[in-house]
Parts: structure tokens; sequence; C-alpha cells
């Protein structure tokens, strides 16, 4: 990594979803672009309207089907194109946010902020951060497999009865 | 779905740090593309050519143009499409420009980067609709805000085109900071000679109507369509009556109220016409300072006025007007001087501002036009002049240039030498900013004929000396530290967005800058539209100016309003919401979301409540969508399946390449 | 007179206005009670009030409701019972109008897989459980020809422990006293035993959880805040939030749909974890949401029928939202 730029020099790239909403920060990354900021390239933009447009779940979906990190960005509160959009981001965004440490995807795969369109260095800042973070995170856990007991599942379970543990399906009732 | 893919060039600012033809070949692989190919420059003649021809031959339904950012040329693209025959919203952006070419230079990952940008690009037009527009009436009007040189311009121009237009000023006459000017550069015309004839105009034009002493207290609605509250703020004269005689400030007892006007050279009295060429020319009571207001005793001015207008009870009222489009022009305010402490700002009386000093040197200032130090009414015969108090320092916050200020100090020194023959004049300067029609040439005239002696460099500190005050600063050209005695020291101070710009900003809902600046939809394109249709901006509300370019602006701005109004219908975004009336179970949480009311109520056949979204209020936020726990209200051309579909696209392996 | 003495009565004076009413019965043994609708007074008699009371009966209102035969519902409702009608109510989603409330205090209600567990642990055989008395703290339970008695807050629903809603609230009638607000705990045992996990281990339980879901719906279906009914949008294609792909992701997608639409909503009832035939503890996404909800808003759910659910709604400047500075 080059200490001026902050941007990652080896390695390879880790899936970053970002959702951008279109007045503010789709053009504070591209305010960053006609400045020539310098980012690393993990990020991949979806542009909507507004961040009251991001549905929680639209972060949960990109998590659960393998990005490694989601950042989302919208304008400052009190600054929303569309007045409030942002304020109801924040409050859904931030349960999200609340929320993901019990599911054990760690949290600092998700964060979300404000970029103006007139933050171009603000931009950079983020991605580069955020980025930063992700690397240092690693690729995140995928959860795998089918559903219900595949074959290779029955048999840890038979094997864990013959040791005499629970069968799985009964020990959470001590909980 | 037939789906054309076109990577662009943009000479070498894309294909420098991409391998568009790469990118245009990986495509052909993506689900529906049956076209792709690289262009050079495809928002060209040739290249918008190109792409209309690709679609005819092909039989495409639709594009993916992987070039600038959408805010640049999507309206030009899809215009090219329209002109093949397919739906505007048929088209769909990579921008591999700014987001892509622009920041990395890693040519491997900036190639698979852009591809994978394509690929969401089709992955959500795989699932686009063509939309259609509905059209709805423009109300003919239009709002002003602010009344400086800018407004008026604004105002008149599109006065005299026949629109009727609102014009709301919060000070209790027009004329903004160009009527408290003496003379201005580079021509050292008569401030007021020029600007009054078209304040008058403002006052006489049928279809002007002007709220001063007024401010915007809610604007609802869109463009075309706005609805707007403006407060008339309580001025205890009943106006509609006062002929401004100016009775009542003779005979007002309260000699010592803050002088607005004149920046507080002087002191005025609690009712007051703030200067004589005042438009409207009424009488307002300060109540900070009106003994009645205060006290509850004195009430001399309405034992004198002769048409009985003044009325203490007066109360603040709000009226409603209906506009279809709004110029800011809410100008700029000096930046506060009196942080620069080591310039003894504040403390010592004989250190002015520039704007303090304009007052002092005008006709109808409160000295006549004779300068004389505020601290025991003396002649001054060394003047200094410092410069970028408050520009160009980022210790204060302050890194931009306010742009006019070596003018105007240029000016200042000129006419300091022409008021008093045997003065002499020193300016500590950084650079010297004159690059306008013979500005130049007139900061040489100051030098050479006016024999103003120009230092080029910071002054460090201003202190008392017996009664004359020493400037010590630097003198960068000669390797020196200077020091010279003034008699009276003249600030240039910077210029900052206007108070509560921002807030107004909020209820415009167009963006600012870190200063409160109002942000332009394009720093080069559209420098006076907002990203809020019909919201446009004019003069020093968008960033520091002199006055012909806000004047230009102010025409700018009025041909915009112009070019908005020769339409008798506008085209609604169709990027609205829409209901599935099946899937809606009536709840209206979407109705609580709203931030524009654009969701109501309806029964359906069977007696069932739904929602229902008014199209041309709806502003196509989306904010619906996601309060919709059933997906029942959908954002049409941002729908959960076309984000879903570029979040899929981006994030299962399966389609990792 | 008993709590259930004048519960009946209540029942039968309001009857005659009311086209059902539903409470509860003796179920198809003496360990279980069942849904009870009572069309006739003769129906009156089969109600019965105890701690085998456990379903949320509100889940048939939104159903109910809708049905152009039923006019006018009354539900015999305990506290966490109420607050379902009170966040429906708030939501719009029922004619609060036409549903008249019976309201119960409720001591806790028994938890019949942590019993079960109990009565296996014991060396017997659940299905030769006979018949169950609630006496005081202890629950005594006639298995194998004797008795085995447990400490009622061993075998209650775990959602009791921490109940700050006794009491139905918001309701038309109110039969018997007032339970006494007293929460043993303040945060459910499982949550602070699953919270003392490292994410990583977090993860490799929910892996090894969600792989068993058959997505059958049932904790969807039994929820009374789930009012989408046949518009879920973890089974709709329009918009197509969740594949049909059996798989663990899968799985773990649509219970994450089911949280971020219960936030602000939830009223902790249980009733999704206790109708889960694979015994998923869903109930941790629940109170974990619950929770931040709590902290972040100071809101809880279904507590004011006045209030505007914390979604619904925001301030400028939020009190307990720490933007981490970014």
């Amino acid at each position: 990594m080059s200490a001026r730029t902050g941007v990652l020099t080896e390695g390879r790239e880790l899936r970053i979803v970002g959702f951008l909403c279109n007045w503010c920060s789709y053009g504070g990354a591209d305010t960053a672009g006609v400045a020539r900021f310098e980012q690393p390239t993990d990020l991949r933009i979806i542009r909507v309207p507004c961040s009251g447009r991001i549905d929680p779940l639209f972060i949960m979906r990109a998590l659960v089907s393998g990005a490694d990190g989601v950042l989302v960005s919208g304008c400052h509160p009190r600054d929303c194109h569309y007045a409030e959009g942002n304020y109801y981001a924040r409050r859904r965004l931030e349960l999200l946010k609340q929320f993901l440490p019990i599911t054990g995807i760690d949290p600092q795969r998700f964060e979300y902020t404000w970029v103006s369109a007139s933050e171009g260095a603000r931009w950079q800042d983020v991605v580069t951060k955020f980025t930063n973070r992700i690397h240092d995170l690693g690729p995140a856990p995928r959860m795998q497999g089918g559903s219900g007991y595949d074959e290779l599942c029955l048999k840890q379970i038979e094997e864990g009865v013959k040791q005499g543990a629970a069968c799985p399906c009964h020990k959470e009732r001590a909980l | 779905m037939r789906i054309g893919v076109f990577v662009c060039h943009c000479g070498s600012n894309i294909a420098a740090t991409v391998d568009c033809p790469s990118v245009a070949e990986a495509a052909k692989l993506f689900p529906d593309v049956v076209f792709a190919t690289d262009t050079m420059y495809a928002c060209s003649e040739p290249g918008q050519d190109g792409i209309i021809q690709a679609i005819k031959e092909h039989r495409l339904d639709g594009c993916v143009v992987a070039s600038c950012s959408p805010r640049m040329h999507e309206p030009t693209f899809r215009r090219a499409l329209e002109r093949a025959g397919l739906n505007r919203y048929m088209l769909e952006m990579a921008n591999i420009r700014e987001h892509v070419s622009w920041i990395g230079k890693n040519k491997e990952l900036n190639t698979g980067k852009a591809t994978e940008l394509v690929r969401i690009a089709a992955e959500k037009l795989r699932l686009n609709t063509p939309l259609f527009a509905n059209q709805f009436d423009v109300t003919k009007r239009v709002l002003v805000i602010g009344g400086g040189v800018a407004g008026i311009q604004a105002a008149l121009d599109c006065a005299d085109a026949g629109i009727q237009v609102i014009m709301v000023e919060r000070e209790t006459s027009i004329g903004g900071k160009m009527a408290k000017l003496d003379k201005t550069f580079p021509t050292v015309d008569c401030s007021s000679c020029i600007l009054g004839p078209k304040m008058v105009d403002v006052a006489q034009h049928p279809n002007i109507t002007l709220y001063a002493a007024s401010e915007v207290e809610e604007i609802s609605g869109y463009v075309g369509n706005f609805d707007v509250k403006v407060r008339r703020k309580a001025t205890y004269v009943n106006w509609a009556s006062c002929t401004g005689c100016g009775l009542c400030m003779e005979k007002c007892p309260s000699k010592k109220s803050h002088d607005a006007f004149n920046e507080g050279v002087a002191t005025t009295t609690a009712i007051n016409i703030p200067f004589p060429q005042a438009i409207p020319k009424k009488a307002a009571i300060n109540p900070e300072f009106c003994m009645k207001l205060q006290k509850g005793k004195c009430g001399v001015c309405a034992k004198v006025c002769p048409t009985k207008c003044i009325d203490f009870e007066q109360q603040d009222t709000i009226v409603s007007e209906k506009v279809g489009a709004i110029v800011a022009a809410t100008g700029y305010d000096l930046f506060d001087w009196t942080v620069y402490g080591q310039y003894g700002a504040g403390r010592y009386p004989d250190v002015v501002t520039s704007l303090q000093y304009e007052r002092m040197m005008n006709a109808s200032g409160p000295t006549s036009g004779h300068i004389q130090r505020p601290s025991d009414g003396r002649e001054p015969k060394r003047v200094v002049f410092i410069q970028c108090v408050g520009s160009r320092d980022k210790s204060v916050n302050r890194p931009y240039c306010s742009g006019f200020c070596c003018m105007y100090t240029a000016k200042q020194a000129v006419l300091t030498k022409d008021h008093i023959p045997d003065s002499d004049s020193y300016v500590f300067y950084m650079d010297i900013r004159s690059p306008g029609k013979g500005y130049d040439e007139f900061t040489r005239r100051a030098q050479e004929q006016y024999g103003v002696q120009y230092v080029r460099g910071r002054v460090s500190m201003v202190y008392p000396k017996g009664d004359v005050l020493v400037v010590r600063g630097a003198d960068t050209l000669a390797g020196t530290q200077v020091e010279v005695e003034a008699d009276l020291v003249v600030l240039a101070v910077g210029v900052e967005a206007s108070k509560g710009a921002a807030h107004l900003a909020e209820k415009l809902r167009i963006s600012y800058d870190q200063y409160g600046f109002f942000m332009e939809s394009h720093p080069k394109l559209k420098p006076v539209e907002t990203n809020t249709a019909g919201v446009y901006l004019a003069g020093c509300s968008q960033g520091p100016k002199d006055i012909p370019t806000s004047v230009g602006q102010g025409s700018a701005a009025a041909a915009k309003v112009l070019t908005l109004f020769a339409k008798d219908k506008l085209e609604s975004d169709p990027q609205v919401s829409s209901v599935n009336q099946n899937r809606c179970v009536g709840c209206l949480k979407c109705t609580m979301t709203c931030p524009f009311g654009a969701i109501k109520d309806v029964k359906d056949r069977a007696g069932n409540t739904k929602a229902e979204v008014i199209e041309t209020v709806c502003q196509g936020c989306g904010i619906c969508t996601v309060t919709c726990p059933h997906g029942a209200i959908q954002l049409q051309h941002f729908t959960d399946n076309q984000i879903l579909a570029e979040v899929n696209a981006l994030c299962q392996p399966e389609l990792e390449f | 007179m008993s709590t259930l003495e004048q519960l009946k009565e209540q029942i039968r004076k309001a009857l005659p206005d009311l086209d059902v009413v539903i409470g509860w019965e003796q179920g198809y043994d003496a360990m279980h009670a069942t849904p009870l609708f009572i069309r006739e007074e003769a129906d009156i008699d089969r109600l019965i009030w105890s701690p085998l009371c456990v379903h949320s009966l509100g889940t048939y209102l939104t159903g109910l409701t809708k049905s152009s035969k039923v006019q006018k519902v009354g539900l015999v409702v305990k506290g966490c019972d109420s607050r379902a009608i009170v966040q429906l109510t708030q939501e719009r989603m029922i004619p609060r109008e036409n549903v008249t409330l019976f309201g119960v205090g409720c001591s806790g209600c028994l938890s019949h897989a942590r019993l079960e567990y109990k009565v296996e642990q014991g060396g017997h055989y659940v299905e030769d459980m006979h018949a169950i008395t609630f006496n005081g703290d202890k629950v005594e339970v006639a298995v194998d020809g004797g008795v085995e008695s447990f400490d009622f807050d061993t075998v209650c629903l775990e959602k009791c422990l921490t109940c700050r809603f006794p009491n139905a609230i918001a309701t038309e009638h109110f039969a018997g006293e007032e339970v006494p607000v007293a929460p043993k705990r303040e945060k459910a045992p499982s949550l602070e035993a699953f919270e003392k996990l490292p994410l990583d281990e977090r993860f490799a339980f929910w892996q090894d959880q969600m792989r068993r879901c058959v997505r059958c719906y049932a904790c969807r279906n039994t929820c009374p805040m789930c009012v989408c009914r046949d518009h879920c949008i973890s089974t709709s294609r329009n918009p197509h939030w969740v594949s049909q792909e059996a798989s663990t992701a899968e799985n773990f997608m649509f219970q994450m749909i089911h949280t971020m639409h219960l936030a602000g909503r939830c009223i902790e009832c249980g009733e999704c974890q206790r109708a889960c035939p694979v015994d998923l503890p869903i109930m941790l996404f629940r109170r974990t949401m619950v929770h931040a909800v709590k902290d972040t808003f100071n809101y809880v759910s279904g507590a004011d029928p006045e209030a505007t659910p914390p979604l619904l709604t925001f301030k400028a400047e939020e009190d307990n939202i720490n933007e981490r500075g970014w």
C-alpha cells in the first residue's frame, strides 16, 4: 500500500458494494473523479435517487450473497434533495448497524456516511478508509450449503450422538 | 431483450487506463447482449449516430453506454435513443470515467471494474420498461429572493418579458450591497446613479410585486407549481399609507439606533428610512431601539405622522404566493473580521472595513463624503489598506479568494487621493487579481497615476502609537520588514454567504457548500441552474462575484426562467412511484413517510382502502418503496427488482469472471 | 369470583353484539390448550384460562376482520397479546372499533419445549405426561404414575421472565386482579449467553441453524405482526428478494426479511420461535432488534396506540445516533 494515497497496490480485490444517492454522494464521487483523486478500485457503486430509497435489506442481500463490505452514502442531514430521505435512511441504517452483530456478520463490514457533491476529497478519504478496513477484515465468511441435512451433515450428527451429544433439533431447548 | 453496449474511450480520458475493446468484448457474453462495441467519443455526433445506427441495424431494445457520469450525459444519450425510436428509459449508463479511469491507474483492475459496471448496468436494463411522461400546467410567475443588483436584474428582465414577479427582500429597502457603495470600478461611476433607476423600475413595474422587510417562510411544491409562504415582518408602520415624508425620523428621540445601512459608521433613529433613495421609501421601526415598544413610553412618531400610519400593535403576517420558478439571489455578507485580533479589528476605532469606508466616502453617507477618522473626526493623511482579510486564509477556514477586493481596494485608494489630494495610500497585498475588462489597467493607474504604494506582503500586526496606528508587515519583494504609521486602516474584508443562506437552501432543497454558497448544477455548463428543477441562482449567493458578473447572472437566471415558461405544459418525470393495487393492503404507511404528500388513499371497487400516487407531485425519492413492507409501491426505474438485479450481478459468485 | 368466571360473565354479556369471541379451550390432551371460537352461549363453558393458554390470538384478526361474514370480533388477551392489538391499531391494520378485547393479567405461560426437555431429562417419555397443575411457583406434572415438580421459572416461556406487560392494556374489559409488574430478568438469558460468543462463533452457529430451516413459514404465519400474508416479499416474484433455491443463505435471508420488517413493530410474543418445527432460536434476532429500537429511539412497540412507530418518523437531531465520525 502506498502511504501517500492509501491505495492498495497488492493483493486481490474484495467485493465492496456502494449505494449512493444521486444528488450528493454520487456527485461527490464524480467530483473526486474530476479532480483525479486516486482511490482503491474494489468499490462498485449502485446509484439510487436518495438514501431514503436504500432498503436495509439491499445491504443484507449483498452481505448474504457474498459482498465483503457495503458502503452507503447520502446527503448530509438537512441537505437531502428530497428534504427528508436521509433522515429516514439514518434510522433504518442505524438499526441495521446495531442488529448485524447478532448474526455474526461483522458490523464493520457495513458503514453509512454523508458526502456532499462538493466533497470530492472527503469521498476519496471515505472510500480509501473503508476499503482498507475491509481488506484488514479480509474476505467475509459465507453461508454455505443447501437446506436440511445433507449426507455429510447427517454423518456428523450420527457421530455426535454416538459420543453422547443431543440431537441438534433438541439442543436449543435447554436455552 | 436485445441489448447493445457502447464503451466510450473519451479520447484518452478512459482509454488510457481502461482497455475499452476488451470491456466491449466481455460484454458480448452477458445475457441479452447482442451487440457490443467501443467508440472514440460516444457523445460526439458520429458517436451518437453510431448508437442510432446500431439500434436500427441490430434491432436493439435498449442500450448500455459506458462512458462518463450519468449526471453529465444521461440526457444526451436518452435523446439519442429517442431519435432512434426507443423509449428514453431504455438507457443505462456505466460510469467508467469519473468512477474508474480517473481514480485509478492500474489498467487491469480498471478494466475488470469497468466490465463489472457494464455488467450491472446491463442486468438493470434487462428489467427496465418504457416510461412515459405526464404533462402538467406551469404557473408563469417567478419568485426572486433578494433585492440586490442580481435579483433586481433578474426581476426586471422577467417582468419586461411579461412575467409576474414576486420579489422578497429581507431589509426594508432593495438595493443590496451595491446601494451602499460610493463609486464602482473600473469606471469610477457613481453606484447609486446606475442602480437607482433600476430600483425605481422595480417599484414602478406593473409586473413586479415587492415584499420588502419580508422573508421566505416555507416553500412546497415542485417546478412549475411552487407554493411559497412569505413572512412580512412587522415594521410598525402601515406602508399602505406611509408617504416616506421622513417627519417621524426628524422627531424620533431615540437617535442612537444601530444604522445597518451605514455599517454602523453612524447612528440613526429608531424609526427610519435607511437611505434617501430607498425603495420602497417607507419608514420602519427598529423595535430594539424604539422607546414605545421597549418601555411603552414615547409614541412621538405616531403623533407627528401626517397620515397616521404608525401601528405599534402590528404583527408579522404571512402571505401565500404561487410561482412556477424561483431565483435565489441572496447575495453575500462580510466575513467576521474581528477574528483578526492582530489587526485590532473591532478594538481600534480607526480600523474600519471596506464597506464602512464606502459609507465614509459616499456623498450621501453620514459624513456627506468627507473622509474622517471615526476616533477624532480628523481627516486622515495616510491610509493603509490591508487585503485578504478573511480571503485566501486557511487559518480562518476561508481558503477561497473573494474575487473583487483587489479591485475595490484600488478604487478606494484612488478615491482617497481624489478626496484628500495630499494623502498617501498604502496597500498590503498577496497578489493583485484583476482579470476583467479594463481591470488591470485600473490597478496600474492607481499605482502609476495616483501614486498608491503597493506593498507585497502580509501584515503581522497593527498597534496604536499616540493617535496613529502602526502597521507592521513584510515586504516580500524587498525582503524587509516595513512599518507604516497610518491615520486610518481599511480592511478588505472577504465575503461569505449571506446569513441564513444555508437555512434557505434547505427550504429550497438545493445544495450548498461548506461556506454556505449555493451549489450550481454544473460548475461550467450550468452555472445558474441548481439540481432542483425550477430553482435558479444569481449573484453572490453562488460565490463571490463583482457587479458586472452578478448582473450577467441575473439576466442568465431570467433567461432560464423564460425558457422554462416558454412552454405551456411541462412534462413530469415518469420516474415516480406506482402502486400495485393488488399487493397494497391499505395500511397507508407510505403516506406517513412521503415528504411531498404525493400519496393519497382511495377506495377500490370492493371498498378496500388503497394507496395511490399523485404523479405530478411525486418527486421520485423512493422513501415509500422502502416503507412498504410488501413491496406494493415501487419507484419506477429504481424498483426493488432492478436494484436487486444490480446487487445480484455484483455479489453472486457464479457470475464472477 | 375467579378470573375465569369473571371472564365468562363478561363474554356472556357481550356475546349478543359480537359475531365471534376467540379464547382458549382444553386441547387434545391435558398438557395443551387450543384456540376456541365462541359463537354461541353454550361455547362459553368450554373456555379455560391457565398458563397453557400460550397462543397469541391476535394473529387471527387481520384475516377475520376482512371476512364479510364477520363484523365484530371479541378476543381474550394477555398482556403480550394486547400489545399486538395496540400495534395493529397503530398501523391501521384492523378496524379497532369492531374489536372487543377481554383482558386478563398473566403470571406467565408454560414453555412446552422446556418442560418436555426436563421431563425427558428425568428419564420419562413426554407422551406419558397425563396431568399438569400450576401451584403458585411450582408446576406439578403427573407422569408414569408419579408426580414431578418443577419451579415455574424453569419451565415458563422465556419471554415471561422479562415481561413488563403482564396485564392486558387498552382493553374494553378486564377480568380478575392485575398482576404486579415484576420482570425477573433484564435481558433474556439466551440472548445474554449468545452475546458472549465472538462474531465468528455466532456466524458458525447460524450457519448450522439456518441449514435446518425448511421454510414452512410457520414463523411468519403465526406472527401477529406479519400482515402482508399473500403478499409477503419472501415468496413473491415481484419484488423477488429471495430465490427459490433451497440453501442456507436463502433461508437466512428470509429470516433477515422477517426481522427487518419487525423493526420497531415486534412485540416479543415469541410465537415465531414457538411455532418453529425445527426449533430455530429466531427470538435472538427479534430481541436484538427490540433492544436496538429501545436503545436508539427509546421506543417500545405496542405500548401506546397513539405513538408513531420509529421508522415512520424521524428527528432532525437524533438523540442516540452516534455517526461514528465518518
